[in-house]
């Protein structure tokens, strides 16, 4: 694919051939939701909120992580983004090339467990496979994660309304840019890394700070992807100010030379949120407080126009921001 | 003796002129509109006197009408002995054609120049044959309550006018006067009101004069104006709507002004006086050339001039002297600004003042835009004075089709029993406010029109936001389609469309468009038929390292062109137009790996990076900058003598660009960069010409033409001709459908008309 933006065909054609045949009219939040994850009710007061995510990343070790930290940190956060921050068990399923060194997969069970330390979460449950050469390259990682939430509590996608403030809990681009620079050998010097971290404690603070209405982490289609589809499962309009969105210095430049936009690619450390603007302030003062949300913004409003989609004001103008789709071909004469 | 009459003759002040002619001839009689859209005239007299009669009809009707038959049926003498006007017999009048705004006649501009006369200094004044139509026109029938004069109930004097058969202002539906009609204010940048009616203008004059930027409220649109002639001025409207470089267009007082700064040749005189006063780009004067042009159209040769074509423009200049920067008041990305409450709001921070109206604007219709090129009339816009006017029909077919054009400088168009309606210019269909506009004028159109499109067709491009509102016509109303309809076969359509062809080699060149391989096509040779079309020759295959980002950047493009380490460090990094050595190490890398670096045969990009080549533009600001002012550098420089290189694509001619670059940057060792830039066009033009020819001589076919919007270029065209021509083909060019994507509405309508 172009730039780690995802928008993978195949994928989405099998997500919509398991929505219809898994729809659940019994869950709070079911398949057809494609939320971060599902909410069952179990009891009056409780719900199990499940998720569950296939880990590959080339290289798997790279500046600011692994496939290891990768793994746990999209779980959790799945997790976090359905409002359930205090994970009960994760599972984890090791598909392993033949001949991959042992120290290598020792090295990414060890990242896991620090990981999940990190998280304050526990793998309980695992599996371990190993296929021949050919049939899979080095190692994929699978992880489901469980969680309970008291009933009601859970923050799905569509709970933005209009009136709402929209909430980048850290800098965006991050792991996309910097994953696709060292993959493809460009050297932006030092400062790239990606963010990939488990944001569960922060999205934490933020929920206790305030009232959180929708949530997503901007992983794959990174801001730009994430944004519409709140646009559109809430059905309202959201705008967007292009100077207020948090990108750091390093990714920004890097971007600017590949002509690549930060909001296009993926954060694996941040959390997208809609809060309600009488919580927005308190919300923001609560995320920069914590060491993961320093750069915290407010980016934009919940509107009543141009319903189902994303409007970016650059500045000097107003556009669409559309999720990008494989590859962006200009459309500029 | 009864006479039909079909064309544009309702709502043109056709039956007073009959009247007059009749009179005049000293025929009895009668005339009456017909409801559907004829003029019916019955005629007592002597032969002599109806030939005469007859003749007049013909070579002398009103300005605004357009005759397209005349039927003459004997019939037993009526027995009249006066001429009068009948009412009409159905007021409906649904099938007839709007007519387009149009500039003050020359008896208006008398009587606003009369102090004799009740109109005297009035800005207003219209008459059937002047004035404006389209834009103030609600719904049909086309009468005083369905236009926003709505508001402004005539007086006695007007009234008598209007009821007087005899007065060209007989049934004018925009007639007013001071007493009755729409009045001027002068706000400040605030709001606050400074003065009224004659005085407004007056002070607005004043205001210009001082330096000022000055919304002015006109006809279907609102200008931002200053000083032309005061470079502070014009940088300060540079500055504060974000257009560091774009060229502005003037609007000059008089003919003489316009010929003291530019050269005019007789095709264009004509054409700046036309009464749709479109802006012209003329040569700008290169002996005594003004400095202040330099400001206004920067690092180009050419310069956009229109003629006053409202009274308020000419009362204006009896209170400024010279020419006036007349730039339609948009900010990027929105629409321009038609009342007083969104001139305020959009343009708060850019203007000190604006001089506004109380008629409402229904339909906005930005200023057209021409240029000869070639010899002929090329539209860059083909907008106010134009549209509502129908082109020919593509095609023999009873399917009706709404057309949403490309995303950028984009149109629709509709048809109406075969014949082809474009809208005005919309803008970039990019944002909400554009997105709204093109619904408004779909639904305008379809109303004023009364037509109901069976099919609805778009670019093929996935991402124009015009695709996506096709599919939205589609699903919501009953049509059929969306019919996608590929970029450049869209341009060779809208070409054979008008030049009524069936068949011909096409080199439609351009700067982006989608092609069905998924790639950026803008450099092509087609074998064209509206229904289909084969790629058959054009451009190699290179790079956009970075996207959007090489478009906005030609340095870019060149640099994956060039692909030389030390000739990139030396020409991008040494100039700055790529900021570090590693930034260019990784542009080059970018190209390697396929980062983001789509795939293009673009020629307009090619001649971007030939820009950037040369530092002749390597930053470009507004959309067509690098190649515009390429042109500009190479008007007087001369072709060198120069091989073109060619080379094949699965089987195809085409002309290698990688190698065209290198050789230029050879050249431009030992040559001016005028001689280069000039061999650059000539050899890019007569390379696409040489593939277009062979083609036409191998399969038999008799015509070459050339669209997109590189046909602007007026050195490439006249290239490109002069091949055809010596090769004993026809050469096809446009004259009334823009080359650019304004004109691709059209072509989807013809490419919609016939593919099953
Ligand atoms: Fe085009
Ligand atoms: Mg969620
Ligand atoms: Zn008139
Ligand atoms: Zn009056």
């Amino acid at each position: 694919y172009a730039h780690g933006a995802g928008g993978d065909q195949m994928t989405d054609l099998v997500e919509n051939l398991a929505v219809s045949r898994f729809a659940d009219a019994e869950a709070d939040v079911g398949l057809a939701a494609l939320d971060d994850g599902s909410v069952q009710p179990i009891d009056d007061e409780h719900s199990v909120v499940v998720t569950t995510d296939s880990h590959v990343v080339s290289p798997l070790f790279f500046r600011g992580g692994d496939i290891g930290r990768l793994a746990v940190s999209g779980t959790v956060n799945d997790l976090a983004m359905m409002g359930a921050t205090d994970p009960l068990a994760l599972s984890s399923s090791l598909i392993i090339e033949a001949g991959t060194p042992k120290t290598t997969v020792e090295a990414v069970t060890e990242s896991m467990q620090a990981a999940c330390a990190e998280a304050g979460a526990t793998i309980t449950t695992g599996d371990t496979k190993v296929m021949g050469s050919d049939e899979i390259d080095t190692l994929a990682i699978n992880t489901t994660g469980v969680a309970i939430v008291e009933r009601g509590t859970h923050v799905p996608d569509a709970g933005l309304s209009v009136g709402d403030k929209l909430i980048v809990s850290g800098t965006v681009g991050d792991h996309g840019i910097s994953l696709l620079s060292e993959r493809e050998g460009f050297d932006f010097g030092g400062d790239l890394e990606s963010d990939v971290q488990p944001v569960n404690d922060l999205v934490r603070a933020a929920m206790d700070a305030g009232d959180v209405t929708a949530m997503k982490d901007p992983t794959r289609g990174g801001l730009a992807t994430v944004l519409n589809e709140m646009a559109e499962k809430a059905d309202v309009g959201i705008d967007v100010d292009e100077q207020s969105i948090p990108v750091s210095g390093a990714v920004a430049s890097a971007g600017e030379v590949l002509g690549i936009e930060p909001y296009d690619v993926a954060s694996e450390g941040v959390a997208v949120m809609a809060v309600d603007s009488a919580d927005a302030d308190a919300v923001l003062a609560a995320l920069r407080e914590h060491p993961k949300g320093t750069d915290a913004a407010i980016v934009g409003d919940v509107v009543e126009d141009h319903t189902g989609q994303v409007v970016l004001d650059t500045g000097f103008g107003r556009r669409y921001l559309t999720p990008p789709e494989g590859e962006q071909l200009p459309r500029i004469c | 003796m009864t006479v039909s009459v079909t064309g544009v003759v309702q709502g043109v002040g056709f039956r007073p002129f009959v009247y007059r002619t009749a009179t005049e001839n000293d025929l009895a009689g009668r005339v009456k509109n017909t409801g559907d859209g004829r003029v019916e005239i019955v005629l007592d007299g002597l032969q002599a006197d109806v030939d005469g009669f007859l003749s007049a009809l013909r070579t002398d009707p009103p300005p605004l009408a357009r005759v397209e038959n005349v039927v003459v049926e004997a019939s037993e003498p009526a027995g009249l002995d006066t001429f009068e006007i009948v009412d009409s017999t159905d007021s409906s009048g649904g099938s007839g054609s709007i007519p387009p705004d149009t500039a003050m006649c020359d008896a208006c501009l008398e009587d606003l120049r009369d102090p004799e006369s009740r109109f005297h200094d009035y800005w207003a004044t219209a008459c059937v044959d002047c004035g404006p139509r389209y834009t103030v026109i609600r719904e049909l029938p086309y009468d005083r309550p369905t236009t926003s004069m709505d508001d402004f109930p005539m007086c006695a004097d007007c009234r008598e006018d209007y009821e007087e058969p005899s007065d060209r202002r007989y049934h004018a539906q925009t007639i007013a006067c001071p007493g009755c009609g729409p009045t001027l204010s002068l706000l400040d940048g605030d709001g606050s009101a400074r003065a009224d009616g004659d005085d407004a203008i007056e002070r607005a004059g004043d205001r210009l004069a001082d330096g000022d930027l000055v919304a002015i409220k006109g006809i279907g649109g609102t200008h931002l104006a200053c000083d032309a002639t005061d470079p502070a001025a014009v940088e300060a409207l540079r500055e504060r709507t974000g257009r560091p470089e774009k060229p502005f267009a003037v609007m000059a007082p008089d003919l003489a002004t316009v010929e003291s700064f530019a050269a005019v040749s007789d095709d264009e005189r004509a054409a700046l006086r036309d009464t749709r006063r479109p802006i012209l780009l003329l040569d700008g004067r290169r002996t005594d050339r003004p400095r202040w042009l330099d400001a206004v159209s920067p690092g180009l040769h050419t310069v956009g001039v229109m003629l006053p074509y409202s009274g308020l423009h000419h009362l204006l200049f009896d209170h400024v002297d010279g020419p006036l920067v007349m730039t339609s008041a948009n900010m990027p990305g929105v629409p321009m600004a038609t009342d007083r409450a969104s001139i305020l709001a959009d343009l708060d921070g850019v203007i000190d003042a604006a001089l506004v109206h109380d008629r409402e604007i229904v339909m906005r219709c930005d200023d057209s835009v021409a240029r000869y090129a070639g010899g002929n009339r090329r539209f860059v816009r083909r907008s106010r004075g134009w549209v509502p006017e129908s082109l020919p029909s593509p095609a023999e077919t009873d399917r009706d089709v709404l057309a949403l054009g490309a995303e950028f400088d984009a149109t629709v168009a509709l048809t109406q029993d075969g014949d082809v309606v474009p809208s005005q210019y919309l803008g970039d269909v990019d944002n909400p406010e554009t997105v709204e506009y093109l619904r408004e004028t779909v639904s305008h159109l379809r109303n004023l029109l009364g037509t109901d499109p069976d099919v609805v067709a778009s670019d093929l491009h996935p991402d124009f936001l015009t695709t996506r509102e096709a599919q939205k016509y589609a699903s919501e109303g009953d049509m059929a389609g969306p019919v996608q309809v590929q970029h450049h076969h869209a341009h060779a359509a809208s070409l054979l469309a008008e030049r009524e062809r069936e068949r011909g080699v096409v080199i439609a060149a351009d700067g982006t468009g989608y092609g069905p391989d998924g790639s950026i096509w803008g450099g092509e040779v087609l074998d064209a038929t509206l229904a289909d079309f084969e790629r058959v020759g054009g451009l190699s295959t290179f790079s956009l390292p970075g996207g959007t980002a090489a478009i906005e950047q030609p340095a870019r493009s060149l640099a994956s062109l060039l692909d030389d380490e030390a000739r990139i460090d030396e020409l991008l990094v040494d100039r700055g137009a790529l900021a570090t050595e590693s930034e260019a190490a990784t542009v080059r890398r970018q190209v390697q790996a396929g980062v983001n670096t789509p795939a293009t045969t673009s020629a307009g990009r090619l001649l971007d990076a030939v820009s950037a080549l040369l530092d002749v533009c390597t930053d470009r600001s507004y959309e067509g900058e690098p190649a515009m002012k390429l042109e500009s550098a190479a008007v007087d420089g001369a072709v060198l003598d120069y091989e073109i290189p060619f080379g094949t694509r699965d089987g195809n001619r085409v002309v290698d660009t990688r190698q065209f670059v290198r050789d230029l940057d050879a050249l431009a060792g030992d040559h001016s960069t005028g001689d280069v830039a000039a061999t650059a066009q000539w050899a890019l033009a007569r390379g696409l010409a040489d593939v277009a020819v062979g083609i036409a001589a191998d399969r038999g076919v008799d015509a070459v033409g050339f669209t997109g919007g590189v046909a602007y270029n007026d050195a490439i065209t006249r290239t490109i001709r002069e091949r055809v021509e010596a090769a004993g083909l026809d050469f096809l060019g446009h004259d009334r459908v823009p080359p650019g994507d304004g004109g691709i509405a059209y072509g989807q309508v013809a490419v919609a008309s016939v593919r099953d």
